[in-house]
């Protein structure tokens, strides 16, 4: 899994854009392999989502298709509705108090408030990375298993394999391997986080909502988490909310632009920094508003 | 006018001025302890440290000095004996090694020192349970502004005098219990090992499992309004990222928000575990205060150590020879004793579990 994404990360370029994608997929062996190819284009679709809490509206009618494999940067002033929009994806709003929407969100085609979506194998399958590490009360192996003995995905000796896996693709199992029964309080900020990525990925998400990941970090350990994000896609859909405009322009192929809860811009990273064609996006972006 | 006499009799004007040297005094006091502040600290501190741990040296010092002579002469007899003789007290006085005591006096506490811990853990087998749904239910489940009354109504609950409530639980609990309760359980249970523990007969409603029934009562609101506190004190963060993992409300509880204060948990339940083994008045008002039983099933009747004082006193001071009180002492000292020994227990507990905790004010 770890060769896999590397091989991906170096076959295609570092700022990524949507171009660059369409023509990866033009290659006919690599479409005929896709195991995605009968599936739609865009996994998570948003179709006029308003949202408030009590009489207080956050997000006003946001439509946007979010690309499978793709990086949306998620951007805009704090309090924009940036985060309350990703936690809409995974439904972690539902519980605040005052919470109403209109409009949907589908993945894959399918309302996340449907009758028949089930809410813990939606939030198994839209992930959640979140601006400071959250490591569990429990030792670094069991940190990495805990969402998969939840979802009763694997048990016994599958979660000790499963434990290695993906903390290889993270990349922390040198650091940890001798101190898998230790408690995951003791690691670093960055390797804390790391940690939990990899208790994220190991519950197999197709998507990965991220808050700020870096935010509490230091330079090296966002630069590291940064190359890790790319080598996850295409095989995962990532969006990430950031204040760090540089991230959002080195790591995601799409940015869009929340201004006071309206989607004031969005499309190819590139063009919305480059040739924004909203005065606001183009302030904003330029660091003349904060 | 009076000022200008006195200064005109040559008396001192000093006089006029106390007021102000009293003020300068006090200054010079305040700026004293102000340049010495970190002396004052270290031995105030040092001193209020000290205190719990002289009190409690003193308190087993002097029981245990009262004791001494039933020490030696009740031996290891009573720690497995099982009989309570106070022997013949207008009778002949014997002297063993030199103490004085009635002719067939023979105390053995063993059914008292068993009854106390069983009756304990009866209640923290009910309490804890209870007291942790009631904290979580409190933090998580029930909106704010109930759980604020139902919170102040634990908190009044730890407050009522226990006397009121083995009052409750001799008159009204114990014999509902019997009537209409424990002959269901007992009917129900299978006659194989521990389970027929549980079969009949049922007795009237005093005995064990009442006692620890009505222990638990007085124990989960110490127990519930701690663990609230400590629930309150978890991070919204690790649970969210539960949460966002697809884990239920329960697996979210139950593997992190309740091991992210495993060790505050468990001082909790030592908490409620020392009152527990320590409550008098309400065990002796519904377990039966037997002296020298251990109750064959679980609803048998029993006594525990801090009843078998109360109870017992009163009639120990009719003992000439004061034998029977300084054998009371000696039950006291096996009650600290056996409050030490679970109080290390609790820690060895933390001890070993503890290396998964979460630090301690981690900010979130």
């Amino acid at each position: 899994m770890a060769n896999d994404g590397e091989h991906q990360a170096t076959s295609r370029p570092i700022i990524g854009t949507t171009d660059s994608r369409s023509e990866e997929r033009i290659d006919p062996i690599l479409a005929a392999l896709d195991p995605d190819r009968e599936r739609p284009e865009h996994v998570i679709c948003s179709q006029s989502l308003t949202l408030s809490f009590g009489q207080k509206r956050i997000l006003d009618s946001i439509t946007i298709e979010f690309r499978r494999g793709s990086i949306t940067a998620l951007i805009g002033p704090t309090g924009c509705g940036k985060t309350t929009f990703l936690r809409t994806l995974n439904r972690m709003n539902d519980k605040i108090p005052g919470f109403r929407y209109s409009g949907d969100v589908t993945l894959e085609g399918e309302s996340i408030w449907g009758p028949s979506q089930d809410l813990l194998d939606l939030r198994r399958r839209v992930g959640m990375l979140f601006q400071r590490p959250n490591p569990f009360p429990m030792s670094i192996r069991d940190n990495v298993v805990a969402g998969v003995k939840a979802h009763r995905i694997a048990k016994g000796k599958q979660l000790d394999v499963l434990a290695e896996e993906r903390l290889r693709q993270v990349g922390l199992w040198e650091a940890v391997k001798d101190r898998l029964n230790d408690s995951p309080f003791r690691l670093s900020g960055g390797q804390q986080q790391l940690l939990c990525l990899a208790r994220a990925l190991a519950v197999g998400p197709e998507v990965l909502l991220l808050d700020e990941p870096t935010s509490a970090l230091d330079p090296i350990s966002t630069e590291y988490i940064e190359q890790l994000l790319r080598q996850l896609t295409p095989a995962l859909t990532l969006i990430i909310v950031t204040h760090n405009l540089g991230q959002a322009r080195r790591i995601s192929h799409n940015t869009m632009f929340l201004y006071e809860g309206e989607l004031v811009e969005h499309g190819p990273t590139e063009d919305v920094f480059e040739r924004s064609r909203e005065e606001r996006t183009q302030v904003y972006v330029t660091g003349r508003m904060g | 006018m009076a000022t200008i006499d006195r200064a005109a009799t040559g008396k001192p004007v000093a006089a006029r001025h106390e007021p102000a040297s009293l003020a300068t005094a006090l200054r010079r006091c305040a700026a004293f302890l102000r340049r010495n502040e970190p002396h004052l600290w270290t031995w105030g501190g040092r001193t209020a440290a000290l205190v719990p741990l002289v009190a409690l040296t003193l308190t087993v010092l002097v029981l245990t000095l009262k004791a001494w002579p039933a020490i030696k002469v009740n031996g290891a007899h009573f720690l497995v004996g099982s009989d309570w003789k106070p022997g013949n007290t207008y009778g002949a006085t014997v002297h063993t090694d030199g103490v004085a005591h009635p002719l067939g006096s023979s105390y053995g506490a063993w059914p008292l020192i068993a009854g106390t811990l069983q009756s304990s853990v009866i209640a923290i087998v009910i309490a804890v349970p209870v007291s942790v749904g009631t904290a979580f239910a409190l933090t998580e489940r029930i909106p704010r502004w109930l759980a604020e009354i139902l919170r102040s109504a634990i908190e009044i609950l730890a407050g009522v005098p226990s006397v009121l409530i083995g009052l409750w639980g001799a008159l009204t609990l114990g014999p509902l219990l019997a009537n209409d309760v424990y002959p269901v359980i007992a009917d129900h249970m299978p006659d194989i090992p521990v389970f027929s523990y549980f079969r009949g007969p049922t007795y009237h409603g005093e005995g064990l499992l009442t006692s620890g029934i009505v222990l638990a009562l007085m124990i989960v609101p110490i127990i519930a309004s701690t663990t609230r506190n400590l629930f309150a004190q978890v991070p919204p963060l690790p649970k969210e990222g539960g949460e966002a993992l697809g884990m239920t409300d329960w697996e979210v509880g139950r593997r992190i928000t309740i091991p992210w204060v495993r060790s505050g948990i468990i001082g909790a339940t030592m908490l409620g575990l020392g009152r527990a083994l320590g409550e008098t008045i309400a065990v002796a008002m519904v377990s039966g205060s037997l002296l020298n039983t251990i109750a064959p099933n679980i609803y048998g009747t029993m006594g525990t150590i801090a009843a078998a004082l109360v109870t017992q006193l009163d009639s120990a001071f009719t003992d000439g020879t004061g034998f029977e009180v300084r054998t009371l002492a000696e039950l006291a000292v096996v009650l600290v004793g056996v409050l030490l020994v679970v109080n290390m227990l609790g820690r060895l507990i933390i001890r070993r579990t503890g290396h998964l905790d979460a630090p301690a004010g981690q900010g979130y």
